[in-house]
């Protein structure tokens, strides 16, 4: 899949989910396995920085994760 | 209190027996063999007498583009989550029935330095982890530094 969910946990840090193709929608991947209660937001892969050398002080901001909770 | 219906055989509209009993408590079923646990090691390519427990999922994947991940390939895996640099978790399409399951990771770099031997772990609390629903695997090299690795697989046997 050329998609990516986006998540931002409680600490702060991003989650970045690849779906597998395993039958499941993007969407239902994304209700299943975001952390219970956070918001998510469902990209391009072309969207998510490709230069990774500060990737764990990555940060997205609330209000970009409009596409659901996970469950 | 509850009905018993007694009958050596049911057959289909035409006539055909589609399940038959020999009254000892077996049935037959046309068009299904039956296995016997012999049978089963068989048809794993086992030998002796062990018994054979299943691996419930399986997923390898090319971490060294982090976000851009591709799953090579998977069963029972829905997703894998990119935490950070080498830092995964694999997330299963079906639960394991507990979190008492066995994995066995294996991640390999592209790279002819020996400080780039990678070993798989886990970092944080297990019981967080290490649950039905998911397992996290960190990815680090021999020095402690974390990588997002060629190839990473794992297998997790219940």
């Amino acid at each position: 899949m050329d998609k990516r969910i986006i998540y931002k946990n409680i600490d702060g840090s991003i989650g970045i989910i690849i779906p597998a193709n395993c039958g499941l929608t993007v969407e239902q991947i994304a209700r299943k396995d975001v952390p219970t209660g956070l918001k998510y937001k469902i990209v391009d892969v072309s969207e998510i920085p490709s230069d990774r050398e500060f990737r764990n002080a990555w940060t997205i901001d609330d209000s970009e994760l409009t596409d659901g909770v996970g469950e | 209190m509850t009905s018993i219906l007694k009958v050596d055989q049911l057959q289909d509209s035409g006539g055909n027996a589609i399940i038959t009993s020999d009254g000892a408590g077996n049935i037959t079923t046309p068009g299904i063999t039956t296995y016997t646990n012999s049978d089963a090691l068989t048809l794993f390519n086992a030998s002796g007498s062990a018994p054979v427990y299943a691996c419930r999922a399986w997923v390898n994947w090319d971490g060294a583009s982090g976000a851009g991940t591709t799953i090579r390939g998977s069963g029972n895996v829905s997703s894998i989550t990119y935490n950070g640099t080498g830092d995964y978790t694999v997330n299963f399409t079906t639960a394991m029935p507990d979190a008492n399951y066995a994995t066995s990771a294996f991640a390999s770099q592209e790279s002819s330095a020996d400080n780039n031997v990678t070993c798989v772990g886990q970092k944080g609390v297990i019981s967080s982890n290490y649950t039905v629903s998911s397992c996290r695997l960190q990815m680090r090299r021999l020095d402690g530094v974390t990588l997002d690795i060629n190839l990473v697989t794992a297998i997790f046997v219940r």
